[in-house]
């Protein structure tokens, strides 16, 4: 995705991204936990910034939001709970469960410490 | 090389964006994101304009939204700030709902979609002023 960006921007030209991530220095067993519990984009071991870098990009800014993504999670879960029975006609019943679980174990997975949020904004850098 | 579960991934999201945008879906989406753009993640009315001020969106900038789905954000920037943008997302049904609502802003001249993975995208090196993704597969 990096790389794409990379030869796909003019030098000078910017990439912003919100990315999420597991938190640093988890220990194995919970670095796996934040895997299986949250939508990982990023499969590496090295971070948002040291991929930006490798990729070519300079100027690198990284900005946590964890807080509004728990924000924004809890509203997910608390709003669909509220209309409940009309998204459970039009979703069926058993996908709106699993929708909600699904937002709930990554919601909480992110209130125990595992993931986080971060707003990305880097420069493509000259060629090299 | 796509993995299975990445597979999976694109299977239920094409699935979801051929779902019906009903009321109540758009009364959520509003109350969770601010905008009814067709999100269904974590990026809100105000982080997205956090973007278009990053990227320094303005007329005749040309964009590139990665994994856009419904056209959040890349859309919803192309309207507010007048750059043109390219949407780019593996399923189609999104894409199409997109194209849709570009109509009816009346932005279609500046928007255009493209059904590719980002690596296979057939642009030349160089296209683009700005690149945009919010929680895509990397």
């Amino acid at each position: 995705m990096l790389r794409a960006s990379r030869r796909l921007l003019r030098p000078g030209g910017r990439t912003a991204f919100f990315t999420i991530h597991p938190t640093a220095g988890l220990s194995p067993r919970l670095r796996r936990r934040a895997h299986r519990d949250g939508p990982v984009a990023v499969a590496s071991h090295l971070s948002s910034r040291e991929l930006l870098e490798r990729a070519g990009f300079v100027d690198v800014e990284e900005t946590d939001c964890t807080s509004e993504f728990v924000t924004v999670a809890q509203a997910w879960v608390d709003q669909c709970e509220d209309q409940r029975d009309a998204l459970a006609e039009v979703l069926g019943a058993d996908e709106f469960d699993e929708r909600q679980t699904e937002r709930r174990i990554q919601l909480q997975a992110v209130r125990d410490g595992l993931l986080r949020r971060s707003l990305l904004v880097a420069t493509r850098g000259d060629d090299r | 090389m796509v993995t299975r579960e990445e597979r999976d991934t694109r299977e239920r999201f094409r699935n979801r964006y051929g779902e019906d945008r009903t009321e109540v879906v758009l009364q959520i989406e509003r109350a969770v994101i601010g905008g009814d753009w067709g999100a269904n993640g974590y990026t809100t009315m105000a982080q997205a304009d956090l973007l278009g001020t990053a990227l320094g969106l303005e007329r005749g900038v040309r964009m590139l939204d990665l994994g856009a789905g419904r056209g959040w954000p890349g859309l919803y920037l192309a309207v507010r700030t007048g750059c043109d943008v390219v949407l780019s997302d593996v399923p189609f049904e999104g894409l199409r709902l997109a194209l849709a609502r570009a109509a009816d802003e009346r932005a279609d001249g500046r928007v255009a979609a493209v059904a590719s993975s980002a690596r296979a995208l057939p642009f030349r090196a160089g296209t683009f002023d700005a690149v945009v993704h919010t929680d895509v597969l990397c």
